[in-house]
C-alpha cells in the first residue's frame, strides 16, 4: 500500500500525500483531521521536536558567541576605552569621526592595497592546491603511501605561528641557513635579505602559508571524494577513460558542489588575512609590502589604545567581506546554480 | 542504586565548586594590607613585598602596601589594567600620554595636581621645576601620573663608537693598513682621531681579510648597530654628514622643530650607507636584529666596529679591553658632529592612582617618600641594607658599593633594585647620593668623547603637551609617517643599488602633508611649551 508506495518511490520523487498515508499506516488510525497549518505544525513538532534539541547547542553558540558580541561594533561610533560601558549615560557617541580618522591616514590606500595583494594572491595559490593534492592523493593505487602522504602533508598544520615564523628566519632570515649557503658559495655579502626586502614577503608569506595548510585544506576534499560512487569510474573504465579523464570526468564534477561552497567561503573570507603572522614577519624593510589593515588595526587600536578607530577599521574590513561573500554567491548562482543561499 | 550514587557525587561536585567560588570571591575583598598596588615585574626580579626600602619606607610611613604583579607580557595582553578589581594603584603603568588623558578625564584615575597637600616633596619640585611641572600635564592641564626623573645627562647622547684594536694592531703588524690610512700602536687608545674615509678603508680591510684567524673571512661584521634601537643606532654615522640625526628623525634647530629626512646631508649619508652596505662593511643584521640578538652576536669580539652605550654589556670579558673608544668621524674637512637623541630624562605615567583607592592622600603620601634622596637612590640601584650603597655615608652622601662579588654589577641591579618612581637630579647628584662608578665612566667618555661634538643651536624635543585634536592628529600622521620613514630609509640602503636623488625628493614629495602636519603640532606645542617655561 502507501508504505510499498513509499519504499519503491525514488527518493526525490517522494509524494507529501505518500508520507502522510504512511503515518497514518504507522500510527494506527488516527484521531481528528489536523485542520489548519498552525495545527499540523503542532502535530509535527510533539511528535518529532526532540530532534530540535540536537541544533541546540550549535543554536546556543552561535548566539553567545558570534550574535551578542555584535554590539561590540558600536564601539566604531564611540570615543571609547575599555571599562566604558557601550550603552551607558555616559557614552560619548562621535557619529562617523573614527571613520574620518582611519580614512585620513596617509597611508590608507597602501594599507588596503597590501591588504588586498597578499589575500588574493594568497587565494589564488592556496585555493586550487588542496583540490590538486586531493586529487591526486585519491586516485593513488596504494592506500598505504595514500594514508602515509597525506599525513606528512597535514602535519605541517599543527606548528604554531611563532614556531613557523622562527623556522622561517633561520631558513631564510639574516645569517639564516640559506644566506650562509649563498655567502659560502660566492654570493653577496649581505645574503639574500630575503626578510628585508618588500618583494620578497608576499612570496614568503604566502608559500609558507600553504606549505602549512595545504594538506589540512585537502582533507575535506578528500571526504567529498571518497563518497564518489564506485560504480561511476567502472563505467569510465569500461568506456576506456584513461586515469586522469577520469579525475576531469567524474572526479571533480562529483566534488564541484564541495568546491564551490568553499570558494564562496574563501572569498567572504577575502580581505582578512590574520594580523599575526604579519606582524611577526615585520622588518623595517618590508613594511611597504607587510603594512596590513590588520597589523594597522593592532598598533594603532590595540597598542595605540585607539580602540573606536580600530573598530571602525574592522568594521570597515567586515563590510568589504560581507560585500564579496553576496556577490560571490550571487555569480555562483548564475553560473553554476550552486549558492549558499 | 547506580543513578543515586551519580546524582549524588554531580551534586557534591556542584557545591564544591560554589564553595570555592565563594571563597575565592572572599579573599579579594578581604586583605590585612592597607593599599594594593599592582606593579609589572618580571620573575627575576625580587619580591617587592620583602625588599628591605619597602619594609624601611612601611616603618618610616606607617602605611602598608602589598604589591601584587603582572609580567610585563600578562600587562601588555591586559587592555583595561585599570579596570582590575581589588587595587589602588599601578606601577611602571607605563601609560601613553593618550591613555593617561583618556583615563583622566574620564575620572578613572586621580589628579595627582589636587592632593599636593599631602605631597610635600612632590609639591615642591612642580615649584622649583616648572619643566618637569609643564612636561606632566595633560590636555586639561592636570597631572595624572607620577613622574620617573632621573638626569645624568646620559640619554641624549646614546651613541659611542668603538672599534676592535687587535684587529687594527693585526693591519699594522701584517703591514695590511690600508692606504692612507697612517696609524701607529701608540694611537690606539680612547678616543682614536679618524676620518670617515680612514674608517671606511679600515672597514673594508676587516671585511676582507680574516681578521680573527678562524680561517674564514666571511663571518667578521665590520659595523655593527641596531638600526633605530635607542641606543647603539646608526644616527651618529649618519650625523658625521653634518645633519643632527636621531632615531625619531626630528629634533630642534634654532628653536625651529625640524625633520632631519628634509636635509641635503641627510641623503648624503643614506647614499653613503647604502655604499657601505653593497660592500659588506654593514650587514642585513644590523636592521633586523633586536638589541638582545645585537648583544648576544657582539659576545665573541667578532665585530670590527660598532656602535652602543657601553662596550661591557656587548662583549664577553675576555675581549672587552680589544676595543677602543673611536671619537665621532672627522669629515673631509675635518669637522666632526654629534646628534642629540630625544629620550627624556622625565618619563611621565610611571605610576597612577585608581579612582577606586579610598584613601588617596594616604597614598599618595607614601609615594610622596618616593622621591627624598635616599628613598630615590635606593629604589634606583638597590636598598643599603641588599648591599647597593655602603653602609655608613661619606659626607653625607651615599657611596654606591661596587663589589657585588660574583655577580655582575647589572644582574645585582636587576634582582634589587625596583626602578619606577624616582627623582635624582644634579642636585641630589652633589648633595645627597654619589653616582655609580659606572655612570661616572659613561658620562666621563661622553664628556671627553662626544659631548663636545654637538652641534650648536641643535637640542632635543622636551616632553611637549598636547592639546586633544592634536594629540590625535599626531598620533594618525606620525605612526605612518614613522613607517614611510623606516621603509624608504632601510629599503634604499639595502636595496641593492644607490638611492638616486629623483626617489628621495618623491619620498619627501610623498609624505610632505605628514611632515608638514607634523612638524606644525610640534611646533605650536614647542612654543606653547617655552612660554610655559618663561623661555
Amino acid at each position: 500500500m502507501a508504505s510499498e508506495a513509499l519504499a519503491t518511490a525514488p527518493v526525490d520523487e517522494i509524494d507529501e500525500e505518500l508520507v502522510e498515508e504512511a503515518y497514518e499506516v504507522l500510527d494506527g488510525p488516527a484521531g481528528p483531521q489536523p485542520k489548519s497549518k498552525w495545527e499540523e505544525w503542532k502535530t509535527n513538532f510533539r511528535r518529532h521536536g526532540w530532534i530540535l534539541l540536537f541544533i541546540l547547542p550549535a543554536f546556543i553558540y552561535v548566539i553567545i558567541f558570534c550574535y551578542v558580541p555584535m554590539y561590540g561594533i558600536l564601539v566604531a561610533f564611540q570615543d571609547y576605552m575599555p571599562g566604558d560601558k557601550i550603552l551607558g549615560s555616559n557614552t560619548a557617541w562621535v557619529g562617523f569621526e573614527n571613520f574620518k580618522t582611519f580614512f585620513s591616514n596617509p597611508n590608507f590606500w597602501d594599507y588596503f592595497l597590501n591588504t588586498f595583494l597578499l589575500c588574493i594572491f594568497g587565494f589564488i595559490v592556496g585555493f586550487p592546491l588542496p583540490i590538486i593534492v586531493a586529487l591526486l592523493l585519491n586516485s593513488l593505487r596504494s592506500k598505504k603511501v595514500k594514508k602515509g602522504l597525506q599525513i606528512l602533508y597535514y602535519a605541517p598544520h599543527f606548528i604554531s605561528l611563532v614556531v613557523l615564523v622562527g623556522m622561517l628566519k633561520l631558513i631564510f632570515g639574516s645569517d639564516g641557513l640559506l644566506d650562509q649557503l649563498s655567502i659560502k658559495l660566492g654570493g653577496d655579502v649581505n645574503g639574500l635579505k630575503l626578510f628585508l626586502s618588500p618583494e620578497a614577503f608576499r612570496p614568503l608569506f604566502i608559500f609558507s602559508g600553504n606549505w602549512q595548510d595545504f594538506g589540512w585544506s585537502a582533507i575535506v576534499y578528500l571526504a567529498a571524494l571518497s563518497g564518489v560512487d564506485p560504480a561511476l569510474h567502472e563505467a569510465a573504465k569500461v568506456d576506456g577513460a584513461s586515469r586522469f579523464r577520469r579525475i576531469f570526468s567524474v572526479d571533480l564534477p562529483a566534488i564541484l558542489p564541495t568546491i564551490v561552497m568553499l570558494m564562496i567561503l574563501s572569498v567572504g573570507n577575502l580581505m582578512s588575512c590574520g594580523y599575526e603572522k604579519v606582524l611577526l614577519m615585520q622588518t623595517s624593510g618590508n613594511l611597504e609590502t607587510s603594512e596590513i589593515l590588520s597589523t594597522y588595526v593592532y598598533t594603532f587600536g590595540l597598542v595605540g589604545g585607539q580602540y573606536g578607530v580600530g573598530t571602525a577599521a574592522g568594521l570597515f574590513n567586515s563590510v568589504i567581506n560581507v560585500a564579496l561573500l553576496v556577490i560571490a554567491n550571487f555569480t555562483s548562482k548564475k553560473l553554476t546554480n550552486n549558492s549558499m543561499w | 542504586m547506580k543513578k543515586i550514587i551519580i546524582g549524588v557525587s554531580a551534586a557534591a561536585l556542584w557545591f564544591v565548586c560554589v564553595v570555592l567560588f565563594v571563597v575565592s570571591a572572599m579573599g579579594g575583598t578581604t586583605s590585612e594590607h592597607q593599599f594594593t598596588v599592582l606593579t609589572v615585574k618580571e620573575d627575576a626580579v625580587k619580591d617587592y613585598n620583602t625588599m628591605p626600602v619597602f619594609q624601611q619606607l612601611a616603618e618610616d610611613t606607617g602605611i602598608e602596601v602589598k604589591w601584587i604583579y603582572n609580567t610585563s607580557t600578562q600587562y601588555a595582553n591586559n587592555t583595561d589594567p585599570v579596570g582590575i578589581k581589588g587595587i589602588d594603584a599601578i606601577y611602571h603603568s607605563g601609560f601613553s600620554n593618550l591613555k593617561l588623558y583618556d583615563y583622566g578625564r574620564r575620572g578613572r584615575i586621580v589628579a595627582i595636581d589636587q592632593y599636593l597637600d599631602s605631597m610635600p616633596n612632590f609639591a615642591r619640585i612642580l615649584k622649583s621645576r616648572p619643566d618637569i611641572a609643564e612636561a606632566l600635564k595633560s590636555p586639561d592641564g592636570h597631572i595624572y601620573s607620577l613622574p620617573r626623573v632621573e638626569e645624568m645627562g646620559l640619554k641624549a647622547y646614546p651613541n659611542i663608537l668603538y672599534i676592535n684594536k687587535k684587529w687594527i694592531q693585526k693591519l699594522i703588524d701584517d703591514g695590511n693598513l690600508p692606504e692612507g690610512v697612517n696609524l701607529t700602536s701608540n694611537q690606539l687608545v680612547d678616543g682614536l682621531d679618524l676620518y670617515r674615509y680612514e674608517f671606511k678603508a679600515l672597514l673594508q680591510e676587516f671585511n676582507n681579510r680574516d681578521m680573527d684567524g678562524d680561517g674564514s673571512t666571511t663571518n667578521e661584521v665590520p659595523l655593527a648597530f641596531v638600526s633605530g634601537n635607542w641606543q647603539g643606532n646608526e644616527s651618529d654615522l649618519i650625523a658625521s654628514f653634518g645633519v643632527p640625526e636621531n632615531r625619531e628623525h626630528k629634533t630642534v634647530v634654532d628653536g625651529r622643530i625640524t625633520f632631519t629626512i628634509e636635509n641635503e646631508n641627510w641623503f648624503k649619508a643614506v647614499k653613503e650607507l647604502a655604499d657601505w652596505y653593497q660592500g659588506g662593511l654593514i650587514r642585513s643584521s644590523s636592521f633586523t636584529q633586536s638589541d638582545n640578538d645585537f648583544l648576544a652576536r657582539g659576545q665573541d669580539g667578532r665585530y670590527g666596529a660598532f656602535y652602543w652605550w657601553e662596550k661591557d654589556t656587548v662583549l664577553s670579558a675576555e675581549h672587552r679591553d680589544d676595543y677602543i673608544i673611536v671619537l665621532p668621524l672627522k669629515d673631509d674637512d675635518g669637522n666632526r658632529y654629534v646628534g642629540v637623541s630625544n629620550e627624556q630624562e622625565v618619563e611621565k605615567g610611571e605610576c597612577v592612582i585608581l579612582d577606586s583607592c579610598e584613601d588617596k592622600e594616604g597614598l599618595l603620601s607614601y609615594f610622596d617618600k618616593f622621591f627624598e634622596p635616599e628613598y630615590s637612590a635606593q629604589l634606583n640601584y638597590g636598598s643599603i641594607k641588599s648591599g647597593a650603597f655602603l653602609p655608613d655615608k661619606v659626607d653625607g652622601k651615599l657611596i654606591p658599593n661596587d663589589d657585588h662579588g660574583v655577580q655582575s654589577a647589572d644582574d645585582f641591579r636587576m634582582k634589587n633594585a625596583p626602578y619606577g618612581v624616582v627623582y635624582l637630579t644634579q642636585e641630589v647628584w652633589d648633595n645627597s647620593v654619589e653616582m655609580e662608578s659606572r655612570a661616572k665612566l659613561r658620562l666621563n667618555n661622553l664628556e671627553n668623547y662626544v659631548k663636545p661634538y654637538s652641534f650648536v643651536g641643535v637640542t632635543a624635543i622636551p616632553n611637549l603637551n598636547y592639546t586633544q585634536d592634536e594629540l590625535i592628529t599626531l598620533n594618525t600622521y606620525e605612526s605612518s609617517l614613522a613607517n614611510n620613514i623606516a621603509s624608504w630609509f632601510t629599503g634604499s640602503i639595502t636595496g641593492g643599488s644607490i638611492p638616486t636623488r629623483e626617489s628621495w625628493l618623491n619620498f619627501l614629495q610623498t609624505n610632505r602633508n605628514s611632515i608638514d602636519t607634523v612638524i606644525r603640532i610640534n611646533q605650536t606645542a614647542y612654543d606653547r611649551y617655552l612660554a610655559a617655561i618663561g623661555g
